[in-house]
């Protein structure tokens, strides 16, 4: 006899006496583990620093600071998305997030628009290694963005699809489960976002 | 045959609506066998998957000790099969470097990494905690489909025209940092699909070890505290861990390396001067990357040994019939190796001219790692004094895995002294000293699981012949292969030929005698490989109803012998006692479902 089962049943029979729902412990891991990636890029840049006399200096190109903003738009605008969607204000949900998903397209523009000023001040992509850096920092990073941006893509395809089709909206209300894999989504938004707004502190301090 | 629509969170909810689990649907083929989220399955599937990595990865070391043993000789059959890369039947001294890369990665990541960890932490987390299943099906699917195309890229790589990666399993810069197949071929494509499987595999191996923490920590059953869970869960959840901050340490140094070859920065290149000409690399320093990769490398090992020491633990005590000897000593061992084994990464480095007082430091702590190493060894030793043995096949495994790991284990204490490492470094005594402490101990340990647990995969015992016949020639001969190695410890690894070096010239017959062993290990190995498929289809019946064939106290062997997606028919067992109840108040043992008699102590 073979049947099987859906996580949410793995699950149910577990909640009652634990407080932590398993998987957003699982997402939790996972930002441990972006932790350490990102944290090992960036110890590789101090060692670096510290290490060689040809490091040269020069002032983080200002369009980041734009960057930063737009990022911590993301974050803030994810967050009401999030507050509407318990309300079951969807209206107000899709706007807000759809306007996260375009000013996080937005950052990345901005991070490619940081590559050209680097660019502009002589600090190529294969020239020397401190500027090097904050293109590899910039795209792995970006990277994350990226799989945030697919991720939340079908989001936002259900979101839009649910304006015409008032019988899925109203079972948004009656699904836990959809107002779970949101608050994983946002989560995860909002670790990424501070990420970034880490980079840029940390490149801030070292590119004087 | 009841089903329950799984799957992706979205197509769940489609299906689901408000139904709830009572919604079941006929599964087809493909998702109960192939993109499988039941963690026997994904289980089944890294075993498997593991098992052909093992032949790959044993075969390729075959190939090159032929070389070692007879380096005049020529062989036509090896030109038949390799084609150009034994022109006349002598392996090329490309082909040669290409076999001792891919024989080192296959081996320590696809098969001891993936393979084991992938195998046991699957299969028996959630059957031990008393779980459904794990915190995430879909993700555990994931982690086995990306080692499944990670395996792909890189055995894809045998097959272009300039072979697979060639620059040592530690791909280390400058040599694989430039792409350049002058310099040599495997720095060509064969090196960017190593580092593409390698980014494959490490995802794999994180979204893996995600589940295994998660689920260890929020899945257990009603009365399943952390000190009742047996040492297997706790070696899967620890290996986890390590894994989980050490592996993004390479996937950055695997991307400042590929970022030198494809992007044209220096991270790791400066002032390279290839056939007169001066390339225009600046700046960089080889050592960084070094000390990204055994951020990793190093604990990579325990990575590779705590799963088989866990499995070890396990079958000790199950085959001795007696609890484990210091089960919480046991336990804070092994939290003990995982938080030094992050800080003995620069043992690796003692040559790179490092500062020798950081040196110092590092020395100290690679010590200290030999202090719960012993403690577990003796807790082994203690179980097995005085206890009823059963001296069979996962026995016997089992008890090899101390041996090995003893003989292993002391010369990791001379090579951990910088002194005497400078002298020994990349020799064949640190060949002999990593093949028995990691490589063949960990086979012991997975040989150990595999004869022990396979019962509890297909419902029938392996052949207990065949499995003797196996352990003693793969222990006999696992030490005629690396024991003689202690003594050529001024012979340099790696090298392709010695004919023009006199002073190492005088090992020959020892070579010989090496590569004879090894083959015939690598045939015993096939024996164990007839042994599992022919046990899957003909092997002795498991008897009765609940699968506990060897009278085990631990949950996996509560459930029902047959294969059900959610473990058990009906409630979850509910545990009340710790797991090594062997041998107490006059019973054989004791299961940890099994209430506390009236009066009756629980073991602290």
């Amino acid at each position: 006899m073979d049947y099987t089962l859906s996580d949410k049943d793995v699950l149910k029979e577990r909640m009652e006496y634990t407080g932590v729902h398993p998987q957003k412990f699982l997402l939790w891991l996972a930002m441990a583990s972006m932790t350490m990636f990102f944290g090992a890029l960036t110890s590789a840049l101090i060692v670096k620093k510290a290490d060689i006399q040809t490091w040269e200096n020069f002032r983080l190109p200002t369009v980041f600071i734009y960057s930063t903003i737009a990022v911590v738009a993301v974050s803030v605008l994810m967050h009401f998305s999030l507050i509407q969607y318990r309300k079951a204000k969807f209206g107000l949900f899709r706007v807000l997030f759809s306007i996260a998903f375009v000013m996080a397209i937005l950052f990345l523009g901005l991070q490619y628009l940081g590559w050209k000023q680097l660019e502009a001040i002589g600090m190529t992509l294969d020239g020397n290694i401190s500027g090097s850096f904050i293109y590899l920092i910039t795209s792995l990073h970006g990277l994350h963005i990226v799989i945030g941006l697919l991720i939340t893509l079908i989001f936002l395809a259900n979101a839009i699809r649910s304006r015409k089709d008032p019988i899925y909206e109203l079972s948004n209300i009656a699904n836990p489960k959809r107002v779970f894999n949101l608050e994983m989504l946002v989560t995860f938004w909002h670790y990424i976002d501070a990420v970034w707004v880490y980079l840029y502190v940390f490149l801030y301090f070292n590119y004087q | 045959m009841q089903t329950v629509a799984h799957g992706d969170v979205h197509t769940q909810d489609t299906h689901h609506g408000d139904h709830g689990h009572h919604d079941h649907h006929e599964q087809s083929w493909l998702e109960k066998y192939v993109f499988s989220t039941d963690h026997k399955i994904v289980a089944k599937q890294f075993l498997i998957t593991g098992m052909m990595w093992a032949i790959v990865g044993a075969l390729l070391s075959v190939l090159f000790r032929i070389q070692l043993a007879w380096p005049d000789e020529t062989f036509p059959f090896l030109e038949t099969f390799l084609g150009k890369w034994a022109e006349g039947g002598k392996i090329s001294n490309e082909f040669y470097n290409a076999l001792i890369t891919m024989h080192g990665t296959i081996l320590i990541f696809f098969v001891l990494t993936g393979g084991l960890s992938g195998t046991f932490a699957n299969l028996l987390i959630p059957y031990q905690i008393g779980s459904r299943d794990m915190a995430s099906g879909f993700i555990n699917m994931l982690s086995y489909w990306f080692f499944f195309i990670a395996s792909m890229v890189m055995f894809s790589s045998f097959f272009i025209q300039t072979g697979p990666a060639a620059g040592g399993w530690t791909a280390y810069p400058p040599l694989n940092g430039l792409r350049d197949t002058a310099i040599s071929k495997g720095s060509g494509l064969g090196f960017d699909l190593w580092a593409l499987a390698m980014v494959l595999f490490i995802i794999s191996s994180l979204l893996g070890g995600l589940n295994y923490i998660s689920t260890t920590l929020n899945l257990r059953t009603k009365g399943m505290t952390m000190f009742k869970l047996p040492l297997t869960v706790w070696s899967f959840m620890l290996t986890a861990v390590i894994g989980l901050l050490a592996f993004p340490a390479l996937l950055a140094g695997v991307a400042l390396l590929e970022f030198d070859r494809l992007l044209g920065t220096s991270f790791y290149l400066n002032d390279i001067i290839i056939n007169g000409n001066l390339l225009d690399y600046k700046g960089g320093s080889p050592i960084l990357y070094q000390h990204l990769f055994w951020f990793l490398g190093h604990p990579e090992v325990y990575i590779i040994i705590l799963p088989a020491m866990g499995i070890v633990s396990e079958v000790i005590s199950v085959h001795s019939r007696k609890p484990i000897f210091g089960y919480r000593a046991m336990v804070m061992s092994l939290s003990t190796i995982v938080v030094i084994s992050f800080l003995v990464w620069a043992h690796h480095m003692f040559v790179s001219g490092m500062n020798p007082n950081l040196g110092a430091v590092f020395m100290l702590f690679s010590l200290l790692i030999a202090v719960p190493s012993s403690i577990k060894t003796f807790n082994w030793l203690g179980t097995i004094w005085r206890g009823s043995l059963r001296l069979n096949s996962p026995m016997m495994f089992a008890i090899g895995f101390v041996s090995m790991f003893i003989t292993g284990g002391v010369t990791g204490i001379i090579l951990g002294s910088a002194a005497i490492d400078i002298q020994l470094h990349d020799t064949y005594f640190v060949i002999a000293h990593f093949h028995l402490v990691m490589g063949v101990a960990a086979f012991f340990g997975m040989f150990a699981g595999v004869y022990h647990w396979f019962p509890r995969f297909y419902g029938r015992y392996m052949n207990e012949t065949l499995g003797m016949i196996h352990f003693w020639i793969t222990l006999i001969g696992g030490y005629a292969i690396f024991f003689p190695m202690h003594f050529m410890n001024d012979i340099p690894r790696r090298y392709y030929s010695f004919a023009n070096f006199e002073t190492f010239n005088r090992f020959e017959d020892m070579m010989v005698f090496i590569t004879v062993s090894a083959i015939i290990v690598f045939l015993a190995q096939l024996l164990f490989v007839v042994n599992f498929f022919y046990s899957i289809f003909k092997g002795r019946k498991v008897e009765g109803e609940v699968c506990n064939p060897w009278g085990s106290t631990t949950l996996e062997w509560t459930a029902p012998v047959e294969r059900l997606h959610g473990n058990w028919p009906g409630e979850l067992p509910t545990v009340y006692r710790w797991p090594y109840d062997y041998s107490v108040n006059g019973r054989d043992f004791i299961p940890q479902n099994e209430p506390l008699k009236p009066g009756e102590v629980e073991h602290q």
